[in-house]
């Protein structure tokens, strides 16, 4: 339980915090002047200008609807990873793959030794942080998440690629709490697929948080959870960012045989469903995890980022999360 | 040794190029509202006949459509049978490239053709012949969950799995196609089911009549069944290479009762290998196993790539097979 921990940084949250997982999706305003900075059309600043006012929106609307502790939206963002990789030295683009449907990303590929030169998401941080009063996250790739969504031709192994990276991105994580950064959440959907590699994957998340003061969140996501649980509670993070809806609360059944012993973000919308779940579904899953977890543990949000849906359709999933919050506070 | 070059099975359907994104544009522009169903076919063909060019221009011999029409590898061929509803998105194996769950209410049917109308346009559009690729039973199993939890129902699923593709393997051969590949990389998690595993791809096998079946094993280490890969009723067999330097010293010792598709080229990575390493690798392959026939293909589908790197590893496969026969490339 970390609420201590919280408490100690100065924040004070209600029960079932509400937050969301990252990114929102883009205004037709930003993607138009994405294409049009893409095709040259415009410059630079006229782009940033056009994030800014992206941003704006979505802290403004995170506002109105109640969440607890805000996100910056990764206006700026196009892929997780790509926009990492084109920010750190040793990266080159490797062109368009296919993460699943129509969704497509640059896969970057590694082929020389990485490097953090000066921060990457800190302006965005301090420019949102400058508009709310909430609490806000800082927002970054984990390494493991970088190195095997990259293609690895510079280090001779997987390993080597990762812990390069850890060491190079820890400097991003300083950045952040430097500038009053209190919450950091390091997403690493990637760290399910080979359970082998569990070590390999706390290693590096040991080097991007050991003696930091900061309530660390981790977004793991469409994996084999079993594959790595209770193995991952090894992770040095004080809160795990899960998908839980998408696999029909799957996961509690694992929290039932071996206790869950950190707190947890916990999906109650699907992300990646242009459907919206009605209220008495969304408590239904909330109640679900109470069932099995202490309700300080508990935070709530979507599954995952909600980039992919539509503007209004983010907004009824986010709302969606704040109603079962709000209902089940009242009860509690 | 004849060798003979092939693609393994999936082609990258976008690349930098305006042209190359027509079907990402088009979808969604689908997805507003603002193109029909058959402008997406229409884009689906135009990326397939891309595909098969691509690969015709660089030299490969047996070519597939590049699974340019398919959602993954798993629900496209699920989510056309009945009793089976596509759910939500899991990863595949360990790439980058998620799947839509398939979810079994009951004993899966073929209700209609899979593949056969995919495989007949891009029969029609080839000058080279066409290899018909399918996921396996199995591998459809695997990644399926029956109503009531992740284990209720398997057997019922994998035998409804294995009689639907039997009869699209059954329809693809009536169609022409000559080399048809089932993909079972599933088998390497469950190595200790092999039994359950042969008797299903037995069931698929006796549907191909004169077709050629080629059985696929990628994502690991086949070391472990490379003998009892020997046995089963396939005429060719596809391995992965990456995975473990001691494949190739299994195969040496062992021999091979099969063709091999050998996949020497990593279809994951974009490193590009050293032609003059894998024609060593090649030679003594052939000489120590005493191959007299042989495809070289990349490791698995070359969807995992960027385009122009997708396109490289095919070139690749020519420069490579120039080196081991001793010609400049």
């Amino acid at each position: 339980m970390s609420r201590a921990k919280l408490q100690g940084l100065g924040i004070d949250l209600p029960l079932f915090p509400i937050t969301s997982v990252g990114s929102f999706p883009k205004p037709d305003f930003l993607l138009k002047a994405r294409a049009d900075f893409a095709s040259n059309k415009i410059r630079r600043g006229a782009l940033e200008k056009a994030e800014r006012q992206a941003t704006e929106f979505w802290i403004r609307k995170q506002e109105e609807l109640g969440v607890d502790v805000l996100v910056d939206g990764e206006m700026y963002r196009g892929d997780m990873v790509a926009y990492f990789a084109e920010n750190l030295a040793g990266f080159e683009d490797g062109g368009l793959v296919r993460s699943y449907g129509n969704r497509y990303y640059h896969k970057p590929i590694i082929s020389d030794e990485v490097h953090w030169d000066e921060p990457i998401t800190l302006e965005w941080w301090k420019y949102a942080r400058g508009i709310t009063s909430k609490p806000l996250k800082g927002m970054l790739t984990g390494p493991y998440t970088i190195m095997d969504w990259s293609f690895i031709e510079y280090y001779p192994d997987r390993r080597t690629a990762c812990v390069a990276l850890a060491k190079e991105l820890r400097n991003e994580v300083q950045a952040l709490i430097d500038e009053g950064a209190k919450i950091i959440q390091i997403d690493e959907p990637a760290i399910s697929v080979r359970p082998e590699e569990l070590p390999v994957a706390i290693e590096a998340m040991h080097i991007m948080t050991d003696g930091l003061p900061a309530y660390f969140i981790s977004h793991i996501c469409y994996g084999a959870f079993e594959n790595i649980y209770p193995g991952m509670l090894d992770l040095p993070v004080d809160n795990f960012d899960l998908e839980m809806s998408n696999s029909g609360l799957a996961m509690l059944e694992l929290f039932k045989r071996r206790t869950y012993t950190k707190d947890i973000s916990f999906g109650i919308v699907d992300s990646h469903s242009h459907l919206i779940e009605d209220d008495p579904t969304v408590e239904h899953r909330l109640r679900q995890a109470l069932e099995v977890l202490p309700k300080e543990a508990i935070w709530v949000d979507p599954d995952c980022g909600l980039k992919t849906r539509t503007a209004d359709e983010a907004v009824a999933k986010m709302q969606a999360v704040v109603n079962a919050a709000k209902a089940l506070r009242e009860e509690q | 040794m004849e060798l003979a070059l092939c693609n393994h099975s999936s082609y990258p359907r976008i690349g930098d190029d305006p042209e190359h994104q027509l079907l990402r544009r088009t979808i969604a522009q689908h997805d507003k509202g603002e193109k029909t169903d058959e402008a997406v076919r229409a884009a689906q063909d135009r990326m397939t006949e891309l595909a098969l060019a691509e690969q015709t221009e660089v030299g490969v011999d047996l070519v597939t459509d590049g699974q340019i029409r398919w959602a993954d590898p798993i629900s496209h061929l699920a989510g056309k049978l009945s009793g089976v509803r596509v759910n939500g998105l899991l990863r595949f194996f360990d790439t980058n490239l998620y799947f839509r769950q398939p979810v079994v209410e009951a004993r899966p049917e073929r209700t209609e053709p899979l593949l056969l109308e995919e495989f007949r346009f891009a029969q029609e559009k080839s000058a080279r012949p066409v290899k018909a690729v399918l996921t396996g039973p199995y591998t459809l199993a695997r990644f399926s969950v029956g109503e009531n939890g992740a284990s209720s129902g398997f057997e019922q699923m994998l035998e409804g799995y294995t009689a639907a593709l039997a009869a699209e393997v059954a329809a693809l051969a009536a169609a022409g196609a000559t080399v048809i590949q089932i993909e079972e990389p599933a088998l390497l998690q469950h190595v200790d089911d092999f039994p359950r595993f042969e008797q299903c791809l037995t069931a698929v096998a006796s549907s191909k009549d004169s077709a050629q079946l080629a059985l696929s094993i990628y994502f690991g280490d086949p070391s472990a069944v490379y003998d009892q890969l020997q046995t089963l009723p396939v005429d060719i067999l596809g391995l992965d290479f990456t995975y473990s330097p001691g494949l190739a010293d299994r195969v040496i010792s062992n021999g091979t009762a099969r063709t091999l598709m050998l996949g020497l080229v990593d279809g994951r990575n974009t490193r590009l290998e050293d032609p003059a390493a894998v024609a060593r690798q090649l030679e003594e392959l052939a000489r120590g196993a005493g191959l007299n026939r042989a495809y070289l293909s990349p490791s698995c589908g070359l969807e995992y790539l960027p385009r122009d790197r997708a396109r490289q590893k095919l070139k690749q496969l020519a420069v490579i097979r120039n080196t081991f026969l001793g010609s400049p490339s």
